[in-house]
């Protein structure tokens, strides 16, 4: 209580610095909510888990938005957020997820067009990825960040995340290369 | 950069820009036509990763973090007014005990002996109805006057008794001495002492129709014929 009342500053000030705090989480909200989004649903495969990811995840950003000091650090500072909060789910026993649940993967996407069909094959393929190997590619193609920043945000070495990063795109290749065969012997 | 360490680079990342990695891409052209097959299949794995993304997620999020501040603005509400209500309670709590609290009007007496001294200087010559209307106008006193003048008084003034507005005279004894006298409204919390001194002052207390008096004078004072004279004016 005193601590707040030594902070109190006059009240156009804290008005101030409400709104500003307010048009920057905003601000973060619209231009991140995509990535974190989509990054949840292929930590948890599951499009209402990863809602709720993404929203526990936001409101701990609210909270902590003092202490994000460098606006370009705000993707990795998010996903770091939100990959303790997909942590944490695993602590509470009433959230019994397994990983991404293949059989279940959502079947929106109607095969209708052959390129459809493909893009159908490889999502099941990167769910079936091994998680070491899935967030490591996960980080690079939608989060964007170089071997060095994956490396910092995962506590791997650089050379461990190129080796995951090898694997990934081999074993997604080797699969759909696979698949393909797969297809033309059927056809 | 032999084949292995191409192709483990190439899968890595193709989009390496390491000088090593772009120089080796220029001298091999077939390396480089895989190259782009690979970030031919990223474009692609991209596709797959881009899910759709709920219509109305950012509004969502946008509306729970608003609710948030408001169920913490409300809830500091309650905390301000919880405390508001407490500090108030216990300054209640604390004014009434302090009411409560006996008083001794000796030593009271004395400590406004000690700290008016400017009382005892005044020679003015005071009529019994000025002090009669003083006497009005304190609570517990309004029935009491003097009906006759009692002797010459020299100074009146209100004084506190711990909260209990009271009269404070200065009157002449037998021999021309100033004498205090205090006029407290009669309350049972106060502690009347028939006889009290300090190393300056000696004391009298007494009730008179319904009244504390306490006469306060210097030690060869004659206390007692204020007191008569006191009783036989005051009703």
């Amino acid at each position: 209580m005193f601590d707040s009342l030594r902070k109190k500053k006059s009240d156009p000030t804290v008005l101030s610095d409400m709104l500003s705090k307010q048009r920057r989480y905003d601000s973060l909200v619209r231009a991140l909510h995509t990535d974190i989004f989509r990054y949840a649903y292929w930590l948890c495969g599951d499009k209402q888990v990863a809602e709720d990811i993404t929203q526990e995840t936001f409101l701990r950003a609210w909270r902590a938005l003092d202490s994000l000091k460098d606006d370009k650090a705000a993707k990795s500072w998010l996903i770091t957020i939100l990959r303790r909060e997909n942590a944490r789910r695993f602590e509470r026993k009433q959230f019994d997820y397994s990983d991404v649940e293949q059989e279940h993967l959502e079947d929106v996407f109607s095969s209708s067009t052959e390129d459809q069909t493909e893009q159908y094959w490889l999502r099941k393929q990167i769910a079936h990825l091994d998680i070491e190997y899935r967030e490591p590619l996960l980080l690079q193609l939608i989060g964007g960040f170089s071997g060095d920043e994956i490396a910092q945000m995962l506590s791997l070495n650089r050379n461990t995340v190129m080796t995951r990063l090898f694997r990934a795109r081999n074993q997604l290749k080797d699969a759909l290369e696979k698949t393909s065969t797969r297809g033309q012997a059927n056809g | 950069m032999d084949d292995l360490k191409f192709r483990r680079h190439a899968y890595a990342d193709p989009n390496d820009q390491s000088v090593e990695f772009i120089e080796h891409l220029a001298t091999h052209p077939q390396d480089a036509k895989r190259v782009n097959e690979l970030k031919a299949f990223d474009e692609q794995i991209n596709a797959a990763l881009n899910v759709d993304v709920p219509n109305d997620l950012a509004d969502k999020l946008l509306l729970r973090q608003q609710l948030t501040v408001h169920q913490a603005h409300k809830k500091r509400t309650r905390y301000l007014v919880t405390m508001a209500a407490s500090i108030a309670f216990v300054v209640g709590i604390s004014f009434s005990l302090l009411q409560l609290t006996p008083v001794n009007l000796s030593q009271q007496a004395i400590a406004h002996m000690n700290h008016e001294p400017k009382a005892l200087m005044s020679d003015k010559d005071i009529n019994y109805q000025d002090i009669n209307f003083k006497l009005a106008s304190i609570a517990g006193l309004k029935q009491n006057k003097f009906i006759n003048q009692p002797g010459r008084v020299f100074y009146t003034t209100y004084c506190d008794f711990q909260g209990v507005k009271s009269l404070h005279l200065v009157m002449e004894d037998e021999h021309g001495k100033k004498v205090t006298l205090f006029i407290v409204p009669a309350e049972t919390r106060m502690h009347l002492d028939a006889q009290f001194a300090d190393e300056k002052y000696k004391g009298k207390g007494f009730e008179s129709s319904d009244a504390y008096m306490l006469l306060v004078g210097e030690p060869d004072s004659d206390l007692e014929f204020v007191q008569h004279e006191i009783e036989h004016t005051f009703i």
